[in-house]
């Protein structure tokens, strides 16, 4: 236990720093906000739409397989350190354990639970014939999104 | 004489640190279910499992300090966070955010705490822990691959189950 | 052994705390110094890198730059978005500079070694004001679990700067960020295990004072792969190119920091960097002995600097890996996101995974390490492998064709993409 005393000053010590920053930025430092500093930034746009509040889902599928990650990590530590007097019995239980996690793992792989984005896929010239056509328009070539919830036509730029 | 002296004096070291801890926790707690977002409770809530992750080391056992840390702050708490924001994770007050029978939750509480004094106090009643230093990562393995090892393994099966249970809630399936 | 600086065992003495107290200091200046000199030596190299001249101006070749930089944000407007979380707000830049430093307290900086007058090699151990102790701070026994543990509490700080800001950009990128983190974090811990299987404690000094010998390293030891995962692992934890997704500067402007400015914005920055060099010296100390000398024959190259050889020998290793860094920043493009996911869990989880059991077998069946006993375990793993690897290859041919699948059925609505 002792030797997390000196963590803990440590820890203190950071904290301190950090503080003591702030404080001296407090004092040096100009304070003049306005709205448009404190507005979210755009790049200069004024900001028309709300953050998203929703994420997909495969980030908390990621999550989850971190935490089974962590457990298995946790238990193979100890073994790890210890493998020399645990002997056989040891390396079959720990390599029973993995099995078991591979498998689920596998599963989850199968299932699509760590699949990103978009699929690749190579267009084939022949079936996309119609995109290098003359008689191309821009509604055939361009695929849009990020139009739900949005009134049809009335968002189209007009000026263009 | 002076030896028994000191180590009377760190135990007094040890039960002040558990009490400041112990007192940190409960406020801790009572953030988490008073608190007006849910970002703020989950906070709250690491805060909670890191004064655990303290009162182990207190108590001399720092692998499973270690594993409290990376495994309940480092992943389902963030496992929370993401679920947070999977449904909503406003800034600010939120209104509704306490179920309309929060109340019964009080007595639920009160007994879980019975029971789990009463589990306590009928297994050691007024045994003094023995005095020794830190447990040596060596002894649990020797415990888990041993004569728990039968938990250890079904642990591997629940992790399974978890498993299947986050993909069949993630993919909608036709 | 007695553990080295013993506070609150037995009586309270005053040459440990003192001895405590300086190592305290000691390691807060260097976290801050290396961390300065870590910002200029990435701008000069990156500069050199892309054939040009770089910071020159404040100090002679620009070596006070970073330190110009440091205080010039203390001068700067300290900005708080009107529809940010103030609490957590102001709360994030803590939580993400303070575990970068503490890991700090369990690196061994230095320390004797080399071979004892009597033919046994000494253990780092050195005696100051007539104590025994350690060049460094603490030796917890589980030292190398509070270097995971600290970084696993670092991805609040991105998570909770995203979100907190109330703005778009910052929120994408944390979420991202923060998936991105725990996802390598499982490779980390993996490449770790394998490490412990040849070291056999989880104490850093332990771990350093077994690597007496080139072939003791465990970047030797334990094959070279899981020194691979680990460095890209800790490449990707940093958030460091190739793996920078959280400040794609052209799709996120700054990623989970942009709402950031001032003092607030200077803490992340820090700690970023600050990261680079911790990660760079747990890399030193797990894999290519720390402060151990590497010896040409029987010389220390180093023996002639006395006391301080063993921190000359850390420092350089160090600056290998600080090099190896910023170098990776000059030389490698950014990765899509999918493929970060891909390359994380669908290789460098399963070969961290697979390592780790084939290092434990050998240990199992080929105690020894005859000829005859190590192949046998190897081809058997690798048939093990073969099959796993098929049954993997299996589930992913599955899962694209599920995909395909879904692509033919008409969408009907698409999934929102980050």
């Amino acid at each position: 236990m002792s030797q997390y005393l000196p963590l803990v000053v440590l820890l203190a010590l950071a904290v301190v720093f950090g503080i003591l920053s702030f404080f001296a930025s407090r004092l040096l430092a100009p304070r003049r906000p306005s709205s448009a500093k404190e507005a979210p930034y755009e790049c200069g746009i004024v900001p028309s739409r709300e953050p998203p509040e929703r994420f997909p889902v495969s980030f908390y599928v990621v999550a989850m397989l971190f935490i089974m990650f962590d457990i298995e990590i946790i238990f193979l530590y100890p073994y790890a350190v210890n493998h020399s007097t645990l002997g056989f019995y040891g390396f079959w239980a720990i390599l029973f354990f993995s099995v078991i996690f591979f498998a689920t793992f596998v599963y989850e792989v199968a299932r699509g639970g760590l699949d990103w984005g978009p699929m690749q896929r190579y267009r084939q010239l022949a079936t996309d014939a119609a995109m290098v056509t003359p008689e191309r328009t821009l509604a055939s070539t361009v695929r849009r999104v990020g139009t739900e919830g949005r009134e049809p036509e009335s968002s189209s730029p007009s000026a263009a | 004489m002076i030896a028994q002296a000191a180590s009377d004096s760190i135990n007094v070291a040890q039960n002040v640190g558990f009490g400041i801890i112990a007192a940190l926790m409960i406020f801790a707690a009572l953030s988490v279910v008073t608190t007006r977002n849910v970002v703020h409770a989950a906070l709250w809530l690491v805060l909670v499992l890191a004064g655990v992750a303290a009162q182990y080391i207190l108590a001399a056992a720092e692998f499973v300090a270690a594993s409290q840390v990376l495994v309940y702050i480092g992943a389902v708490m963030v496992l929370f966070l993401f679920g947070i924001m999977l449904t909503r994770a406003q800034i600010g007050h939120e209104k509704g955010l306490n179920n309309p029978t929060w109340a019964l939750g009080i007595p639920v509480a009160i007994v879980l705490l019975g029971l789990l004094a009463w589990v306590i106090i009928d297994a050691f009643e007024d045994d003094v822990l023995p005095d020794r230093g830190p447990t040596p990562t060596v002894a649990l393995s020797d415990q888990f691959l041993s004569i728990y090892l039968i938990p250890f393994l079904a642990l591997s099966f629940v992790l399974l189950a978890a498993a299947i249970g986050a993909i069949v809630l993630a993919r909608k399936d036709r | 052994m007695i553990a080295i600086d013993p506070l609150l065992e037995g009586r309270l003495l005053w040459t440990p705390l003192l001895i405590v107290i300086l190592k305290v200091v000691v390691v807060f200046v260097i976290g801050l110094v290396s961390t300065i000199f870590m910002v200029n030596f990435e701008r000069k190299m990156v500069s050199g890198l892309q054939n040009r001249i770089g910071p020159n101006r404040a100090g002679p070749r620009g070596i006070f730059q970073a330190l110009a930089d440091g205080i010039k944000s203390f001068f700067k407007e300290d900005l708080l978005p009107s529809r940010a979380d103030r609490v957590v707000f102001r709360l994030a830049p803590f939580l993400s500079f303070v575990p970068a430093f503490l890991i700090w307290s369990v690196i061994p900086l230095g320390g004797e070694f080399g071979p004892n007058d009597d033919g046994t090699l000494k253990d780092g151990t050195v005696v100051w004001f007539g104590e025994v102790t350690r060049v460094q701070l603490a030796d917890p026994p589980i030292g190398i679990l509070v270097v995971l543990a600290l970084s696993s509490i670092a991805v609040y700080g991105i998570m909770l700067a995203g979100w907190s800001s109330g703005s778009k950009y910052p929120l994408l990128g944390s979420v991202r960020a923060s998936a991105q983190m725990v996802s390598y974090e499982a490779a980390l811990g993996l490449s770790l295990a394998a490490v412990l299987l040849s070291a056999g404690t989880l104490s850093t000094a332990s771990i350093v004072a077994q690597q007496d010998s080139f072939v003791n390293w465990n970047l030797v030891s334990t094959g070279i792969v899981p020194f691979i995962v680990f460095l890209i692992a800790t490449t990707a934890e940093l958030n460091r190119p190739p793996f920078d997704l959280v400040e794609a500067e052209q799709e996120l402007v700054g990623g989970f920091n942009t709402e950031y400015s001032g003092i607030r914005f200077a803490l992340f920055f820090l700690s970023e960097f600050m990261g680079v060099v911790t990660m760079s010296a747990v890399i030193v100390t797990l894999f290519f002995g720390g402060p151990q000398p590497l010896f040409l024959g029987d010389v220390n190259v180093l023996a002639f600097l006395g006391p301080l050889s063993g921190t000359a020998w850390f420092a350089l290793k160090l600056l290998g890996f600080l090099y190896l860094f910023v170098w990776f920043r000059a030389t490698l493009p950014r990765l899509r996101y999918d493929q970060l996911m891909d390359f994380g869990w669908k290789i460098l989880i399963p070969v961290a995974l697979g390592w780790f059991l084939l290092l434990a077998a050998l240990r199992e069946f080929s105690p020894d390490g005859t000829f005859a006993d190590s192949l046998r375990v190897v081809v058997i793993s690798l048939a093990v492998g073969a099959a796993a690897g098929g049954l993997f290859l299996l589930a992913l041919r599955v899962a694209q064709n599920n995909r395909l699948e879904a692509d033919e059925t008409p969408p009907t609505r698409e999934g929102v993409t980050t």
